[in-house]
């Protein structure tokens, strides 16, 4: 049985009474879902995950948070239920040490201490980071402090992640890392929204894609179908991954039957029709 | 952090005042500053305020002004307050009417009138001059008068990092209120100022190293794109500029008659009421912005 966590009720936001950024959306997010928002640079989707955890409160309709109307809300309310990661870490760490950064969060929330170190031990944990707990955070790698970034919200415990492109400026061992991070976080039973340009992040990982363009959601469905939909893609002017584009011209040259979004669903395909012509 | 940003910038427009060179404007805002500091005359500084709203009219630039005079006004108003109980002025003060240890002075009143006249009429005159000229044709005008290239670069590079270093800094208090962070108090300093004054720093090393690599500091002339050209009327309004200065200095400093502070009475009701409303302004409005504080 599902429940909806977030709900939006056409919401509109217009910027300083001018600049509609984000129209008319009506959206339910339930609770577990791995979720990722696409769309061109200006189309709305940061605008939109914004009024999710207060930081903009809507012009027109509503935003329910587990059942709250955020309008009423602070941030700082709204911050135990909806974690959201900056893309930036620098425009959050300023903490000595790593794991004061950690401590950060809980400790606004008014978590007892000795949680707080547990929470803070577990995310060690979970992040890989043990061997950076006292170091300063600017003394550490980019992709390191962006893991930092997300550890400092994970120690909070929100219901929902927000993921501001995350594997943006990450090579590739750190954006494998925040792969598994993002299915991790998920089987803790957490949400998770990304907002990204990573296309193979949204073709491996997430569970289910909204679309947007020109301040309006125009696709809330499955990667797969918005990858097959070519007028849909073009008109966002964002490429699927290179394995995707492969597995399309594979497919209008009938050599395998279905789309396939990862190296390892072409290889499944591409099998399936080796059988299939070895058992003919 | 949207509606917190003075808007201390050029508003365009095309206004007459908007037509006029640069240097043109700035004599006329240094003779006004001059003038101002010359006088406590209500009546000179009256007629510079005056002048002043009507120029803003002439540029059609009420709106932005008036954002930038809802957090300037309650500020010059306070002089009032505190030069009625502390004149700076010598003695001896004639008393108007006393409340327990504080009593308000003829003297006070007259200096408090003429203070906020002073900063009131300069700042009309700057922001007015600062609303209507492109910050480049300003440093190109200066450019031209002799201030070196370099200083001009830094007075340009500085100004241009305001507003960005005001993003950044809205975006760091959205990020630590996202993590819980109580948006006041000595509490919220450091969270907020560290990674803003790392990212300034990052900025700025980034910054001179691509000027170095575009040539910055290279010997010989340099080229503007944006080209001053003084029209007649232009040199014109210059030297009026200059010769109103020189002939209302000369004219202060002759006309001794000018210095009403003896002569100018106040009476008890009209000074208290002066005395209550800029004191309520000022707390009004540090009580409205306190609370915008605590609401963001």
């Amino acid at each position: 049985m599902s429940e909806a966590l977030i709900v939006c009720e056409n919401l509109t936001h217009i910027y300083d009474g001018e600049v509609v950024a984000v129209q008319d959306i009506n959206l339910t997010i339930q609770k577990g879902e791995l979720i990722g928002v696409i769309g061109q640079n200006g189309s709305g989707k940061t605008t939109l995950v914004k009024h999710f955890n207060g930081l903009l409160k809507p012009t027109k309709g509503k935003v329910f948070v587990n059942g709250n109307d955020t309008a009423g809300m602070r941030i700082q309310e709204l911050a135990k239920s909806v974690g959201y990661v900056f893309q930036n870490p620098n425009h959050q760490l300023f903490a000595k040490t790593v794991r004061e950064e950690l401590e950060f969060g809980p400790t606004n929330l008014g978590v007892p201490e000795d949680e707080v170190k547990e929470r803070v031990n577990k995310a060690f944990k979970f992040f890989n980071l043990e061997k950076y707990r006292e170091s300063h955070p600017y003394r550490i790698s980019f992709p390191l402090r962006k893991l930092v970034g997300m550890a400092s919200i994970y120690t909070m415990r929100p219901d929902v992640f927000i993921l501001d492109e995350p594997t943006t400026g990450q090579d590739h061992i750190t954006t494998r890392i925040v792969y598994q991070l993002i299915e991790r976080l998920r089987n803790e039973g957490a949400t998770v929204i990304c907002v990204a340009h990573d296309m193979i992040l949204l073709a491996e990982v997430v569970e289910r894609m909204i679309v947007m363009r020109d301040s309006q959601i125009i696709a809330d469905t499955d990667p797969r179908t918005v990858f097959s939909d070519k007028d849909l893609m073009a008109s966002t002017h964002l490429t699927p991954p290179q394995i995707t584009e492969l597995s399309y011209r594979m497919r209008d040259n009938k050599q395998i039957k279905n789309l396939a979004l990862s190296i390892n669903g072409l290889l499944e395909e591409t099998s399936k029709n080796f059988n299939l012509k070895r058992s003919k | 952090m949207r509606g917190a940003v003075i808007p201390i910038t050029m508003v365009p427009g095309d206004s007459p005042l908007h037509k006029i060179a640069p240097l043109p404007k700035l004599a006329w805002s240094f003779g006004v500053l001059i003038i101002a500091f010359m006088t406590r005359n209500p009546a000179i500084l009256g007629t510079i305020i005056l002048a002043g709203l009507l120029l803003t009219t002439i540029a059609q630039i009420w709106k932005p002004m008036l954002r930038v005079m809802i957090v300037l006004f309650p500020v010059f108003v306070i002089s009032i307050f505190l030069q009625s109980i502390a004149p700076a002025f010598p003695k001896p003060w004639n008393p108007i009417v006393g409340f327990g240890p504080f009593t308000i002075y003829q003297e006070g009143i007259y200096s408090g009138i003429t203070m906020f006249g002073r900063a009131f009429g300069m700042t009309l005159f700057a922001m007015v001059t600062i609303m209507t000229t492109h910050p480049s044709d300003l440093f190109a005008s200066l450019e031209k008068i002799g201030m070196p290239y370099v200083l001009n670069f830094i007075l340009t590079v500085t100004l241009q990092l305001i507003p960005i270093l005001q993003r950044e800094f809205g975006t760091v208090l959205s990020a630590q209120k996202s993590r819980g962070m109580k948006g006041t108090g000595f509490g919220a300093v450091l969270p907020s100022m560290v990674p803003v004054f790392v990212g300034a720093i990052e900025r700025v090393q980034q910054l001179s190293i691509s000027l170095e690599s575009r040539a910055f500091g290279s010997t010989g002339n340099k080229t503007s794109y944006r080209n001053v050209v003084m029209r007649p009327s232009d040199y014109i309004i210059l030297v009026s500029g200059l010769l109103a200065t020189f002939a209302t200095g000369y004219w202060i400093l002759v006309d001794k008659s000018l210095d009403w502070s003896r002569s100018m009475t106040f009476s008890p009701t009209l000074s208290i009421s002066l005395v209550v409303s800029a004191g309520l302004i000022f707390t009004s409005f540090v009580t409205i912005a306190i609370f915008k504080i605590i609401k963001t």
